[in-house]
């Protein structure tokens, strides 16, 4: 078996908050035990609510961010051995696309500057050949060239995401993490950038961790997905295998959550109510304050990951979750067990 | 029944540009009833909503076309038409920091219903528990910083309630959110239709989020309606091009449907420079040379559907 491009084991990033000038400082896993390998050319998907410590995770891999316990490893060198020249070669081969394309895109540079940036600072054209790779960079995320001397505010939102796409594939990087990368944009915009980045992963030698809490998206970008809540890994396996038999009643929740555009599904009762909790999770499931379908095992013991053909779920009562899902019976009928 | 809302051709211009940002545009909507408002950014969906609440931005006027409430005959003068409340995309930046959420809804419940002191506190704790807000009595000392985004809009949601409105706008008022809380506000806002019979304006770029809620919908692009029927003809049956592309771009979540959405080519053009005749034939596949020529009228595809397109696709 060939080693895997990135593999994660045990991360864990703890954020530490007062709540009052005298308070005692409270800690919270943003990062929770999540271990991972990623091969080369493989999409994973992390999907969760806001707070389940998606962003948190996709900066872990990259190194922005040092984690509390835990080590990443890409190509085989562990983040913690890295020199600087190392996180210098490590920076060239991998990047980051976020959410809001206006807040990542320099507003003082052109386009071209911006997307010729890194092969400048990193030496890998001279500037006239750098001109010409951010043309042709340009053109294939679906720009024209001309556009290269025109500033971010002149473009819309859909063609800032373009070039911030650009921006990040033009070192050729093996790793990508795109944060929230469609999030923004309206649903028909979205369509053309899930194209364009299945386009660009099949002529590229390319793996991604696509970061979203769209559901809908994520499905037909990635090969395998992770749910996670409140910092831990609930779910993961083939996308297929997790979207037609979901183990874990969270993610049962959020693709029940997903609105559809069948006029006949109205007056649904929300799958779950609330929000994340995270001062409900120091003992048992983190996700039993909302889930239907809690017993009391669920407040004494944590559930840990367990395998169930292509996936694997971190619930107790995982097998009863067996059938498909329907849009409006998302779960079996309630059954205290003793 | 009888119409709370009647909107004819509507115009709503930036006069210094002398841009069209609204070009014509007629719906309606029975008390009650719920107008789903579907479209691209840019199409001048939530303009339509300002001109309707009257609160067009500065520099942004309304240059021509009616709209008309169903007035109260037992009261005169502006108190005759019916209230109206609105809604927006980012409820965090729409909430005043410096102020707790207590005085926020206290104030709009003197505003609206002239409720003072102990009176406003109650009302605002019954309002924050319906929208789903628990320990209302120590939230109304809350600010909005302290508060999740989902929080946020049922707060939004609590304060439009304060003026008792026979009529909802609602812009966007998920897109912000994660889809659990996208889900629990949908529903809280089918809950209290039913519960209150105010009528809703929907605004949203997600047809799913239209299905959901809306009677009737209506198509936008560039300014114009392109199309309207009730919500089930619109996305079993859809007739104008962009309202059929517009549903062939919502990505599915069925497992067994393995198709990539399928993006719509180009992009909405710029309001300075669209394109001669229909708006969308340069992205139009069935555009022929009539397209180019002149904006098609609207023409009946259904009793109540109308679609303004030479070459309406077949049902």
């Amino acid at each position: 078996m060939t080693a895997p491009l990135l593999r994660a084991r045990d991360l864990t990033k703890a954020y530490h908050h007062k709540t009052g000038v005298f308070a005692r400082p409270t800690s919270q896993l943003a990062a929770d035990s999540i271990s991972f390998d990623l091969m080369a050319r493989e999409r994973i998907g992390i999907v969760g609510e806001s707070g389940s410590g998606k962003s948190t995770l996709g900066r872990l891999l990259l190194g922005l961010t040092s984690p509390t316990r835990g080590t990443v490893c890409f190509e085989g060198v562990d983040h913690d051995d890295r020199s600087s020249q190392d996180w210098i070669a490590f920076r060239k081969r991998t990047s980051l696309v976020q959410q809001n394309p206006l807040a990542a895109l320099n507003p003082q540079m052109t386009i071209g500057e911006q997307v010729a940036e890194g092969l400048l600072v990193h030496r890998a054209a001279s500037k006239a050949a750098a001109q010409e790779r951010t043309a042709a960079m340009l053109e294939r995320v679906g720009l024209s060239s001309a556009m290269m001397t025109r500033f971010p505010h002149q473009m819309s939102g859909g063609q800032r995401q373009r070039v911030v796409i650009a921006r990040a594939l033009i070192l050729d990087p093996k790793l990508v993490v795109f944060d929230e990368a469609v999030s923004a944009l309206d649903v028909s915009v979205q369509a053309q950038v899930v194209a364009l980045l299945r386009s660009l992963w099949q002529e590229r030698d390319l793996a991604y961790v696509f970061i979203t809490h769209d559901l809908r998206i994520v499905r037909h970008l990635v090969d395998r997905i992770a749910v996670m809540y409140l910092g831990r890994v609930i779910e993961t396996g083939d996308i297929r295998a997790v979207y037609e038999q979901p183990r874990h009643p969270y993610t049962r929740a959020l693709l029940a959550s997903v609105p559809t555009i069948d006029p006949s599904i109205r007056n649904i009762e929300p799958p779950i109510k609330g929000e994340l909790d995270p001062d409900k999770v120091s003992q048992g499931c983190a996700f039993r304050s909302r889930c239907p379908f809690a017993i009391d095992r669920c407040t004494i013991e944590t559930p840990l990951l367990r395998a169930f053909g292509a996936q694997r779920a971190a619930c107790h009562r995982s097998e009863e979750f067996a059938g498909p899902m329907k849009p409006q019976a998302a779960a079996p009928p309630r059954k205290e067990l003793a | 029944m009888s119409k709370l809302l009647t909107v004819r051709d509507l115009v709503v211009e930036v006069p210094s540009r002398r841009m069209k940002i609204i070009d014509g545009i007629s719906f309606s909507l029975e008390a009650g009833q719920t107008l789903g408002l579907v479209g691209e950014s840019g199409c001048g969906k939530s303009m339509t909503c300002y001109a309707v609440a009257n609160m067009l931005p500065r520099g942004i006027e309304r240059t021509g076309g009616s709209i008309e409430f169903e007035r109260d005959p037992s009261k005169s003068g502006r108190a005759a038409d019916p209230t109206i409340a609105m809604i927006f995309q980012d409820p965090t930046s729409s909430l005043n920091p410096v102020h707790t959420i207590g005085y926020y809804l206290e104030s709009a419940l003197y505003r609206n219903q002239g409720l003072k002191g102990n009176d406003a506190r109650l009302e605002a704790m019954r309002l924050l528990e319906r929208v789903g807000i628990d320990r209302a009595k120590s939230r109304l000392r809350a600010y909005p910083h302290q508060f999740s985004g989902g929080m946020n809009q049922r707060v939004m949601i609590a304060h439009a309630l304060a003026a008792k409105p026979q009529l909802l706008i609602a812009d966007e008022p998920t897109t912000a959110l994660d889809v659990t809380m996208q889900a629990q506000i949908l529903h809280l806002l089918e809950e209290l239709k039913a519960e209150t019979g105010m009528a809703l304006i929907i605004v949203s770029h997600d047809l799913g989020v239209i299905a959901r809620l809306a009677d009737h919908a209506a198509v936008m692009y560039c300014g114009k309606v392109v199309e309207t029927a009730p919500v089930a003809d619109l996305l079993q049956r859809p007739a104008h091009p962009y309202a059929r592309a517009l549903i062939d771009c919502m990505p599915s979540i069925d497992p067994a449907d393995l198709e990539p959405p399928v993006p719509i080519p180009g992009s909405v053009p710029l309001l300075d420079s669209l394109p001669k005749g229909c708006h969308f034939h340069p992205r139009c596949s069935r555009a022929t040379g009539e397209c180019t020529a002149l904006f098609p009228s609207p023409s009946a595809i259904g009793r109540v559907h109308e679609a303004s397109c030479y070459h309406p696709v077949a049902a």
